[in-house]
């Protein structure tokens, strides 16, 4: 619990920092001003305690520059926009793989929804006590909140990859598990409760999720659920827009590099566009607009069988690594000209829980000498000219859309944000690391734009909160079968896509 | 205290002695020799006041527990009453006056306990059956010569009995007409004697006195042959008055009389004179359950540390108990009584006390108000219910063990043993708890079914694929000494093993089969456990018997004496992989069908003197190919035939009935029926050969089996001459392999439908040759069909031309526990890639590559892990055993999480100093995976895989040793190198290049400077295996989370049973250092 409200007064903290850099940067001219008027009084000088003062000061404010270089910068006009990264919660630095398991994640998960639900309870059904699994009475009308169980009949299970008989007919596997029998169990530490109910559909809500149930206890023991709580967006904080100027963002994910299909001119294009050197003077104008560029996952596709532990050939190892040697050549064209991060997704050689860490510097040597081009976790979240942008490079999604139903991506994506959590199936069914204090995955501060990587399709959608707030939801699709990057505008949060297509 | 495993609950090694009872000792061969045991009323009682104290939160609970009120026509004995039976038993006490006006003294009393079809208790005593047995008569024996008879025998009773104070022992001597069942007699009856007795066990010591002799005057010293003195009191009475085991007994209103003194918790208790009786045969309305109440209960015990629990020191903590109504598929009482407090569950009634005293005296009020008629668990024979009771033995609660339905009578303990042929030798605690039938699951389990493993886990694994988590003992108190919510975690522990039994006795219907069972062969149910298989087949002979007015001789066991006989045959088998289809031809119930067309029986049988001696005309004969002779049907009909046939006719309804029958109960009690009456037939064959059995009879056991060479040789030469070229078929037949009651054919055509077609063809040609109802079928085609040796073959199996129902494989080991899993995953893959996917070069190569895997040590260990039950100390056994050897180190290491005797070893082979035993190389697959100690690839592939593969490619491949076993494939090896230990202790550990393992030095903390241009790869070669790690680890554990039914509770399951337990510890393991591996590259 400690660690959590640290972490929100850190980024408190920073979120103030445009300000705090203002501030500093006064103090540093007036310090300059005085370390010049030194120079006049000589006498001044000889006083070797006040000299002191005025170096170590100095430095104080040199080092200080160094930090929020990016700051001064924009302050100063150099830079086109602010960007703050926000990665740390999903960085694993100092954790290991002790005897640690998943009960605490979910234990942390349900502590802080909690908190958040019950606080949303009185406004909602204000004359229903709160009751616990346990404290659940026959017939008695309350509300429960506890994370939701969703029992699967089809959920594969990797007891049967082991232990069963391989059965003759080899299983056809489905796209989707769901089935008809799939029902819901609600959770806290005091028990599980079996739910019936029209209201809350199995098919749309999947393990992992907190909610508050209103309901009662019917006399076959099931809790019969009459009305849903859930959480719905997190708190946002107001950013004046149409104010501004056209600054874009772009995206772009699974570019797979190194995939057979996929076609080095439309990358190249690709990069030109960015770069400013493609189309009229118009085009370059919008071009130059560009403040930014986000790579969403699967950036590059090492070519599958050569990495099963036994020693490769130097042919193979030219194979495996001339796929990341051309990505780092494309990112150093970007990097020269934008900021961009990247982030790692299923198929880039990084860890496969998540949160997935960043892309090591030494596979991109070349762009990692840039200060614009910066690695990132997967989720990765960060601040444009104040502006929040969270997203991922797309498993969660995907991984929602196996175990639950929805009419589109941007379905699930909008379930997320109302269930304050990023990836409620982890660790259930997405691979998540162990955390034993915190679930870095809740979402705590609503963020104005929403992007997961590697759909089947574009997508977009602007959702409005019960609090007025606003939220650009993004799927970004593959581009090396799509061809398509997405093209955010700051200013409005519109969006539009640009297509590369290169058959003549 | 762990619940799961059989082995684990051994009987405590100090077990004191059972309570005085003064009575006559132990069956030395619980299945051979039955003996009565008398108990005295009177004496089992105690104070009465010492019931009563009812605890306050028992006392609470009362009206969700008891069972429905008596309606008016009960109260007021204005209703005929009409129960179930599901126990009988007898007591001594006195003779009841009204009823027997005649009679006096001390007299048994049969108990028939029961539930009605609304519910109640009944509790019936049942008066004036008296105990007896025939012995024959001397010839000339007039009615004055038996009068004294009877006072000699009186004389000698009275020498032998001194201390009874029955008034009179021999009550009465009878001259009845009888036969003896033994051999072909053309006489009708003899003159018999009818000798009742006062007191059940008085038939033995009077049955001793006259096998020995007893001198008459004018007669001499003479040793009688007694006849039906060995049949069981309680089985006697249900013999003569009809009733089998688990049916409807009626006693008409105004046939009871209410009992002047209650003695029972049941409901509806009365006296009445077994003559009053009517028993229902279990037919239409009476084919019907009662709605009888059955306890699941498991108990938990904090052991110390080290040590397997024992009554005289360690408490039983927690009792889960789950009452389920038959019928009805949840249990309408679900609670735990906890010593200490417990955080509450959901759905479960939680009792928490404060002194292991009240946990107990709780437990026992709840048995008396919620009153089950059968309790069931996993083992509670002969750990649970022995456990309470010493344990209240220990603590001094002598109110404690009145846990059967009569009041203040205390439970019985005692030791026994159980031997039979089939079940081999047990040793067993026998608890009596009166009125209620004890079904242990364990002990049906491994009756029923052959496993590798009987551990609750395995076992429910097994049935409802389902993993069970396992919770250490040593685990279990440091949970009890937690808090309320740790006790609570032990709770749901607890109470998940109470619920297992009663789902594998739901899933596997062992109510209804086991009922179905009793009533085929007319023993109480509580004999289907505690007894072997030669009651059911005597219970059936002496009714049989009872009407055609035959006695059955009390045979002296002579034991092996008798010697064998040879068994059935077995046809070379031509080892091949056939890939024609091979039809199967199978004799329908052979032997049972054999004894019935050649009219074998103990009272068809001619002794070789009767055959010079009586002149038989051939053509009423028949003359065994083992040269024995039987009398036909047209002069005397064998009651052993008889039985069969009724049984065959029986099923044979069953089966119709089955086939129409809607309501799901209904088809299980007749399914559980034709399943009864088809093991009461195969069981019959057995009981005439069991030589230490009741009554064998070698003559009949050898003529069936010699019947049965007969007739596999003649269906072989059959088939062999008729399925020719000559006589106009495509192909000559061949019969490739046979087996007791089967014969492999292979017609030589393609397709599996036509040999189909000749299969049927052949089936009913052959069976025209044959007596009836011996019969020929064909029932299904191997195609293609793998055939090893003798008793060992494989193939896919197909009843129906267009697709193979499975793979049927017998004598291959897929399932032996010796073997270690790597062994079974192979086999079973080489025989689906042969005989499904047909593609015995992929079978070869996948064996290759898993020789290759387990020489470059690429084998996740827990395929490796044998595993073998510790029964005794190292001390004991007379060989060094490896496991043994192991439980002794660990011993060593740890003695709190050592294996115990009764536990599982589970271990690995390991590298060792050349020439080490196998025993010195054993050890702990745990401490291996901590220590990465290398195992010995060499070992496994010599001992382990080498010969199960061979046996299958040997009929395959022509030189297959040389071919799988030292091809190139097993050229590369490689061995983990140990992180302590041995020479290991002496190294200095120096990082090295991730690349190319130069040691590296100074600043470069990942690679050496040569393999500074491979970063990239080697950087995706190392997060390859950790992100295929983290998959793994993600599903082990969130799989376990599953299993567990929690997702904010930590796992504590050790199940070693468990498929995934040993590859989640490792995941555990290898994912910290492959992520330290990882952690060098962020320089």
């Amino acid at each position: 619990m400690e660690a959590m409200q640290l972490d929100s007064q850190k980024t408190f903290h920073r979120k103030h920092s445009t300000y705090h850099c203002f501030v500093s940067f006064l103090l540093l001219a007036i310090l300059f001003f005085l370390f010049l008027l030194d120079f006049s009084f000589t006498s001044f000088l000889c006083c070797v305690p006040m000299q002191l003062l005025l170096f170590s000061t100095f430095f104080f404010f040199f080092f200080f520059f160094l930090f929020y270089q990016k700051e001064v910068l924009f302050f100063l006009g150099l830079i086109k926009s602010l960007k703050i990264n926000q990665d740390e919660t999903y960085e694993i630095t100092k954790e290991i793989y002790g005897g640690q398991q998943y009960s605490q994640i979910y234990f942390a998960r349900l502590h802080m929804m909690r908190t958040v639900l019950y606080s949303l309870v009185p406004d909602w059904k204000p004359h229903f006590p709160v009751c616990t699994v346990l404290g659940l009475e026959k017939d008695k009308e309350c509300i429960i909140v506890g994370t939701l169980y969703k029992h699967m009949k089809l959920k594969p299970c990797i007891l049967d990859e082991y232990s069963k008989e391989r059965s003759a007919i080899p299983l056809v596997k489905p796209h989707n598990f769901m089935h008809p029998d799939d029902h819901l169990v609600l959770e806290d530490e005091s028990g599980r409760v079996k739910l019936s109910s029209d209201v809350l559909l199995p098919s749309i809500y999947v393990t992992g999720v907190v909610v508050a149930l209103h309901g009662k206890e019917t006399d076959a023991g099931d809790f019969l659920v009459l009305d849903v709580l859930e959480a719905g967006l997190a708190p946002q904080v107001d950013v004046p827009l149409n104010s501004r100027e056209d600054k874009y963002v772009v995206f772009v994910s699974g570019l797979s590099v190194g995939n057979n299909a996929s076609n080095p001119l439309q990358y190249q294009l690709l990069v030109d566009h960015i770069t400013g050197h493609l189309g009229d003077e118009k085009e370059q104008g919008s071009a130059a607009e560009i403040v930014h560029v986000v790579v969403a996952g699967n950036s590059v596709e090492v070519p599958a069988g050569l990495l099963n532990g036994q020693n490769l050939t130097s042919k193979d190892q030219t194979r495996l690594s001339e796929p990341i040697i051309e990505l780092d050549i494309l990112l150093t064209q970007i990097a020269a000209g934008v900021p961009v991060d990247i982030m790692p997704g299923s198929n880039d050689p990084a860890n496969f829980s998540l949160p997935q860490q960043p892309l090591n510097r030494c596979l991109l040597p070349g762009s990692a000498t840039y200060n614009t081009f910066r690695s990132c976790t997967n989720p990765h979240c960060f601040e444009l000219d104040n502006i929040r942008f969270v997203g991922t490079s797309g498993q969660n999604i995907d991984d929602l859309s196996i175990y639950s139903d929805g009419d589109d991506k941007l379905d699930f994506m909008e379930r997320t944000l109302k269930w304050r959590h990023l990836a409620p199936t982890a660790p259930n069914t997405l691979g998540c690391y162990p955390f034993i204090d915190k679930d870095p995955f809740l979402i705590e501060s609503c963020p104005h734009v929403y992007f997961a990587g590697n759909q089947d399709k574009y997508g977009t959608r602007l959702i409005t909160g019960s609090e007025g707030q606003v939220v650009r939801i993004i799927s970004i699709p593959k581009f090396s079968e799509t061809g398509i990057a997405v093209v955010l505008n700051m200013r409005n949060l519109e969006c539009h896509t640009l297509t590369f297509g290169t058959s003549i | 205290m762990n619940r799961n495993s059989n082995n684990r609950k051994r009987p405590p090694q100090t077990p004191q002695p059972p309570p005085p009872t003064k009575h006559q000792a132990i069956s030395p061969n619980g299945d051979e020799e039955f003996v009565d045991e008398d108990v005295f009323l009177e004496e089992t009682l105690i104070a009465q006041d010492e019931e009563n104290l009812m605890l306050r939160d028992v006392a609470s609970r009362i009206d969700k527990w008891t069972r429905p009120a008596l309606s008016s026509g009960y109260v007021s004995q204005s209703l005929s009453i009409i129960f179930q039976q599901l126990e009988i038993d007898y007591v001594i006490g006195e003779s009841h006056t009204k009823l027997l006006a005649d009679r006096s003294g001390p007299a048994a009393i049969i108990r028939i306990f029961g539930v009605t079809k609304e519910g109640n208790s009944v509790c019936c005593h049942v008066h004036g059956f008296e105990p007896y047995f025939y012995i024959s008569c001397p010839p000339g024996m007039g009615p004055d010569d038996i009068s004294r008879f009877h006072q000699i025998l009186e004389g000698r009773m009275r020498e032998v009995n001194r201390n009874s104070k029955a008034p009179k022992f021999v009550l009465r001597i009878e001259l009845v007409q009888k036969r003896s069942i033994m051999y072909y007699q053309q006489q009708p009856s003899y003159p018999f004697l009818k000798i009742v007795v006062a007191l059940p066990t008085m038939v033995a010591s009077c049955r001793s006195i006259l096998d020995k002799g007893i001198h008459i005057d004018g007669l001499g010293t003479k040793s009688f042959m007694t006849y039906e003195s060995n049949v069981l009191f309680a089985l006697r009475f249900m013999i003569d008055c009809n009733i089998v085991g688990g049916n409807w007994i009626e006693i008409p209103a105004g046939k009871y009389n209410k009992t002047s003194r209650t003695l029972s918790y049941c409901q509806l208790e009365f006296d009445c004179l077994y003559s009053e009786l009517i028993s229902h045969a279990p037919e239409g309305e009476f084919s019907k359950m009662a709605p009888f109440r059955i306890l699941s209960f498991d108990i938990e015990c904090a052991g110390r540390k080290g040590h397997f629990p024992e009554p005289t020191h360690d408490p039983v903590i927690q009792v889960a108990n789950l009452v389920t109504m038959q019928g009805e598929k949840q249990p309408f009482v679900r609670n735990v009584m906890t010593l200490k407090s417990c955080a509450p569950i959901v759905g479960v009634d939680v009792m928490s006390f404060d002194t292991e005293k009240e946990v107990l005296l709780a437990w026992r009020d709840f048995i008396r108000e919620v009153d089950p008629d059968v309790i069931i668990g996993y083992n509670i024979c002969k750990f649970d219910l022995p456990y309470l009771i010493e344990r209240a033995e220990a603590l001094g609660i002598s109110e404690f063990p009145v846990l059967g339905r009569i009041r203040n009578s205390r439970v019985r303990v005692k030791d026994t043993t159980f031997s039979s042929r089939q079940y081999g030798t047990r040793e067993s605690k026998e608890v009596t708890v009166e009125g209620r039938v004890q079904f242990d699951l364990l002990q049906a389990m491994q009756r029923d079914y052959k496993l590798s493993s009987y551990s609750l886990n395995s076992v429910s694994s097994h049935f409802l694929s389902e993993q069970k988590e396992d919770v250490h003992h040593s685990i279990i108190a440091d949970l009890q000494n937690g808090n309320a919510e740790t006790r609570r975690r032990l709770a749901v522990y607890c109470l998940k093993d109470a619920y297992l039994p009663q789902r594998l006795l739901d899933k596997l219907m062992y109510i209804y089969n086991y009922v179905e069972m009793a009533r085929v062969t007319g023993v109480p149910i509580s004999f289907l456990l505690s007894r072997g298989q030669s009651i059911k087949v005597l219970s059936q002979l002496l009714r049989k018997a009872k009407q055609k007015g035959l006695v059955i001789p009390n045979v002296k066991q002579s034991g092996s004496e008798q010697g064998t006989y040879e068994g059935a045959t077995v046809l070379e088998a031509r080892a091949g992989f056939y890939e024609n289809p091979i039809a199967t031809l199978d004799f329908a119930s052979l032997y049972p069908s054999i004894m019935m067309a050649y009219n074998l029986c103990y009272c068809t049988l001619v002794t070789p003197e009767d055959v010079r001696k009586l002149n038989l005309p051939p053509e009423c004969v028949n003359k065994t190919p083992s040269g024995e002779t039987f009398v036909k049907s047209d002069l005397q009909k064998g009651i052993l035939p008889e039985i069969l046939e009724e049984l065959l006719t029986a099923r044979k309804r069953a089966k119709a009935d089955l086939k129409e029958a809607k309501d799901p109960l209904d088809k299980a009690v007749l399914d559980g029926r034709q399943l009864a009456l088809k093991v009461s037939a195969n069981s019959v064959y057995g009981f005439t050969g069991a030589t230490i059995g009741q009554l064998p009879c070698l003559e009949i056991s050898s003529s069936v089996t010699s019947y049965g060479r007969q007739m596999i040789e003649h269906t072989k030469r059959l088939v062999e001459d008729k399925f020719t070229i000559l006589r106009g078929y495509e192909h000559n037949a061949e019969v490739i392999y046979g087996d007791t009651d089967s014969v492999m054919v292979q017609f030589g055509v393609p397709t599996v439908e036509e040999a189909m077609k000749l299969g049927r063809e052949a089936a009913d040609y052959i069976s025209g040759t044959f007596t009836k109802p011996i019969k020929l079928e064909f029932e299904k085609v191997y195609y293609p069909y793998l055939l090893i040796s003798k008793k060992r073959y494989a193939g896919l199996f197909w009843t129906n031309p267009e697709k193979f129902d499975k793979m049927d494989t017998k004598g291959i080991e897929t399932v032996r526990r010796d073997n270690c899993l790597l062994v079974k995953n192979l086999v079973t893959e080489c025989l689906h890639k042969i005989l499904i996917d047909r593609d015995v070069p992929g079978a070869v190569q996948y064996v290759k590559n898993t020789i290759s895997d387990l020489l470059m040590n690429r084998v996740d260990l827990s395929l490796l892990v044998i595993t073998k039950g510790l029964t005794k100390t190292g001390d004991d056994y007379e060989v060094k055993a490896a496991h043994v050897e192991l439980a002794e180190r660990m011993r060593k290491r740890d003695a709190a999480t050592a294996p115990n005797v009764g536990d599982r070893v589970p271990y690995v082979i390991i590298k060792a100093a050349k020439g080490a035993k196998a025993y010195e190389r054993s050890e702990d697959p745990i401490y291996v995976l901590e220590n990465s100690i290398p195992i010995d690839p060499q070992y496994y592939l010599e001992n382990q895989i080498s010969k199960p593969l061979l046996r299958i490619f040997e009929p395959i491949l022509k030189n297959a040793s040389k071919e799988l076993l030292h091809g190139s494939h097993t050229r590369s090896i490689s061995i983990s190198t140990p992180s302590n230990g041995g020479i290991m202790k002496f190294a200095k550990k120096q990082l090295s290049c991730i690349g190319c393992k130069a040691i590296i030095s100074g600043s470069d903390r990942t690679l050496c400077s040569h393999c500074k241009g491979r970063e990239a790869e080697l950087y995706c070669k190392t997060v390859s295996q950790v992100s295929e790690l983290e998959l793994l680890f993600g599903r082990l554990w969130t799989q376990c989370q599953e299993c567990q039914g929690s997702l904010h509770q930590d796992v504590l399951c050790t199940s070693r049973d468990c498929p995934i337990f040993y590859r989640r510890k490792k995941a555990q393991k290898d994912m910290a250092e492959a992520k330290r591996q990882l952690d060098r590259w962020n320089f």
